[in-house]
C-alpha cells in the first residue's frame, strides 16, 4: 500500500523543502521506492536541494497537462536507489496544476509501486497548499520555534481536517506528524524561542522530531545534497531518528539542550 | 451638530464604524474624540467602516484607514454596497463586507469547521477536539462544549454558555443573542476576547489572577465578573 505524506506548514521558509527531501531519501535509504513531488509551482526549490536541477526536461506541470509522461518527468536520483524526484516548473503559473490532474498523477504512483509519495507544498493555506495536501494519508506539519509559525501551523491543521479529500469522504483523518525545525536551544534557554514543550502543547499532535539549527543544512543545500546523507551532521541525526520514528521504532528525542561551552571554547569564543 | 460618526459594538466583537460625513478632517476630529473618552477601549481594535453618505473624496478611506492605523485601531474591511466606495476598499487594501446580516460569514467559514457533533437533541454542541486557529464555531440557541483549547486566532460563539476542557487563547463569546445570564467555564482563560451579551473584555484588561487556573466567566450590573474559586 502506497503512502501519500504531504510536507506542509502554512508559513514559507520553515524547512518544508528541506525536510521533504531528507525524509524522501531516508526512506529510499531504507529500501522503500519513494517519490518526491515539489508542488511549489513557480519556484522550483526541491531539485536543487535534491541536486538534480540539470536534469530537469519535464517536470509535474508537464505531466498534470498532458505534456509528458510520468515516466519522462520522474528524474532518478544518482545517489540514492528508489528515490525519484518530480520537479516544480519554474516557469509556469500556480494555476497550471488541476485537482484531477494531481489525483492522475497520484494513482499513477500508486500503480507504480511506490511506497512513500512525498508532496512538497509550498506555503500559505490557499489553492496551491490545499493541492498539495488534497490527497494526503498523512501530513507532516514542519514549524519553527516562534508564534507566527506555530499559528500557521495551527490553521493548516484545521485545514487537514477540514478540507482534505479524507475529510470530505468522512474517511477516518489524516494522520498528523510534527517536526519542529531550526531548533536553537541556547535560544530557547534564554526565551528568545518557544519550548518544544510549548510548541506540542499547543499544536497538539505528535511529535516525530526536534531538527536543530544546522550550518550543515545551507552547505547541504548548497552542494545540492539532503542534509540527511551528511551523517557527521547533527540535523542528518535528527532526521535520521525522524524517518525511524515514522517507521514506527521508538527513540529519544535529541538536541533539545544546548552543548556546555567547554573551557577552549570559553576562552577562544564561539 | 449632526452626528458626525457613530460606533457600535457587534457581537463579533468587530467594532462597527458608521460614517456620516464625506470630510476627512471632520471626521478624524470626531474620531479623536471618542478615542479621549476611552483611550485604552480602541488600541488592537479590529474596526469595519460603514459609510452611510457617499464618499466623493476618492482618497477617503485610504486617508480614514491610515489615521485609524496610526490611532493603533485594526480597519479591516469595509460595509457597502456601493461601487465606487468598494474600489477605494480595493485600494485601500479592506475587505467589502456585504451590507446583509452576519449570517452568512459564520456560512462560510463553517468550512474550516473541526469535527463536531450534532444530535437530535438541541443539546449543547460538542466539539472533540481544539478549535484551531482561523477556525469560528457557532452554536446556535444553544451551549458550546470544547473538549479541547480555543487556540489563539480560533473562536467560539454560543448563544448559550461555553464551556471548555482546554485553555482558552482564541475568543469567545457566550450569550451572543443577547442572553445575560450565559456564562463562559475554562479550564483556563488567557483569551483574546470574552464576551457575554455583547459585552468585551480583552486580554490585557484581565487579572492575570484570573489567567491561571479553572474560572467562570458571568456578566453581572454590566461588568464581566471572573470567579476562580467555583472548584473550591
Ligand atoms: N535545520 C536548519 N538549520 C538551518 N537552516 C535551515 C534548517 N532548515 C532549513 N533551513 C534553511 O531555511 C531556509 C528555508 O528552508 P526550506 O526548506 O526551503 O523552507 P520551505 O520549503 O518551508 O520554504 C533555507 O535557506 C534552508 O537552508
Ligand atoms: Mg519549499
Amino acid at each position: 500500500m502506497s503512502r501519500v505524506i504531504v510536507v506542509t506548514s502554512g508559513k514559507g521558509g520553515v524547512g518544508k523543502t528541506t525536510t521533504s527531501a531528507s525524509i524522501s531519501a531516508g526512506l529510499a535509504l531504507k529500501g522503500f521506492k519513494v517519490a518526491v513531488i515539489d508542488f511549489d509551482v513557480g519556484l522550483r526549490n526541491l531539485d536543487l536541494i535534491m541536486g538534480c536541477e540539470r536534469r530537469v526536461v519535464y517536470d509535474f506541470v508537464n505531466v498534470v497537462q498532458g505534456e509528458a509522461s510520468l515516466n519522462q518527468a520522474l528524474i532518478r536520483d544518482k545517489r540514492i536507489k528508489n528515490l525519484y524526484i518530480l520537479a516544480a516548473s519554474q516557469t509556469r503559473d500556480k494555476d497550471a496544476l488541476t485537482q484531477e490532474g494531481v489525483e492522475k498523477v497520484i494513482e499513477d504512483l500508486k500503480a507504480d509501486g511506490f511506497d512513500f509519495i512525498i508532496c512538497d507544498s509550498p506555503a500559505g493555506i490557499e489553492k496551491g497548499a490545499q493541492l498539495a495536501l488534497y490527497f494526503a494519508d498523512e501530513a507532516i506539519v514542519v514549524t519553527n520555534p516562534e508564534v507566527s509559525s506555530v499559528r500557521d501551523s495551527d490553521r493548516i491543521l484545521g485545514i487537514l481536517q477540514a478540507k482534505s479529500k479524507r475529510a470530505e469522504s468522512g474517511d477516518e483523518g489524516i494522520v498528523e506528524h510534527l517536526v519542529l525545525t531550526r531548533y536553537n536551544p541556547s535560544r530557547v534557554e534564554s526565551g528568545e524561542m518557544l519550548s518544544v514543550e510549548d510548541v506540542v502543547d499547543l499544536l497538539n499532535i505528535p511529535l516525530l522530531g526536534v531538527i536543530p539549527e544546522s550550518e550543515q543544512v545551507l552547505n547541504a543545500s548548497n552542494a545540492g545534497e539532503p542534509v540527511i546523507l551528511d551523517t557527521e551532521a547533527d540535523a542528518a541525526q535528527a532526521y535520521t531518528d525522524v524517518v525511524d520514528r515514522f517507521l514506527g521504532e521508538e527513540k529519544a528525542h535529541r538536541f533539545l539542550t544546548a552543548e556546555k561551552k567547554g573551557l577552549f571554547k570559553k576562552l577562544f569564543g564561539k | 451638530m449632526s452626528k458626525v460618526v457613530d460606533l457600535k459594538g457587534s457581537i463579533l466583537s468587530l467594532t462597527v464604524l458608521s460614517l456620516f460625513s464625506d470630510q476627512i478632517d471632520e471626521t478624524k476630529q470626531a474620531i479623536a474624540a471618542k478615542i479621549d473618552q476611552a483611550p485604552d477601549f480602541f488600541v488592537g481594535v479590529p474596526v469595519v467602516l460603514a459609510p452611510q453618505v457617499a464618499l466623493s473624496d476618492p482618497t477617503f478611506l485610504a486617508l480614514l484607514v491610515e489615521y485609524l492605523r496610526q490611532r493603533q485601531m485594526i480597519p479591516i474591511g469595509v460595509r457597502t454596497e456601493d461601487e465606487g466606495i468598494k474600489e477605494q476598499a480595493d485600494y485601500a487594501g479592506l475587505a467589502v463586507f456585504p451590507v446583509e446580516k452576519a449570517k452568512k460569514s459564520s456560512k462560510q467559514s463553517s468550512e474550516v469547521q473541526p469535527e463536531t457533533e450534532q444530535t437530535g437533541l438541541k443539546s449543547a454542541l460538542m466539539v472533540k477536539g481544539s478549535v484551531r486557529s482561523g477556525q469560528q464555531i457557532v452554536a446556535k440557541d444553544r451551549d458550546v462544549i470544547v473538549m479541547g483549547s480555543v487556540n489563539p486566532g480560533a473562536e467560539v460563539v454560543a448563544d448559550g454558555h461555553v464551556h471548555v476542557f482546554g485553555k482558552v487563547m482564541g475568543k469567545v463569546f457566550a450569550g451572543a443573542a443577547g442572553e445575560t445570564s450565559a456564562k463562559i467555564f475554562a479550564k483556563q482563560l488567557s483569551p483574546e476576547l470574552v464576551c457575554i451579551a455583547g459585552l468585551y473584555q480583552l486580554s490585557e484588561d484581565i487579572d492575570p489572577a484570573y489567567q491561571k487556573g479553572f474560572v467562570e466567566v458571568s456578566l453581572q450590573d454590566n461588568r464581566l465578573v471572573f470567579n476562580t474559586g467555583l472548584l473550591g
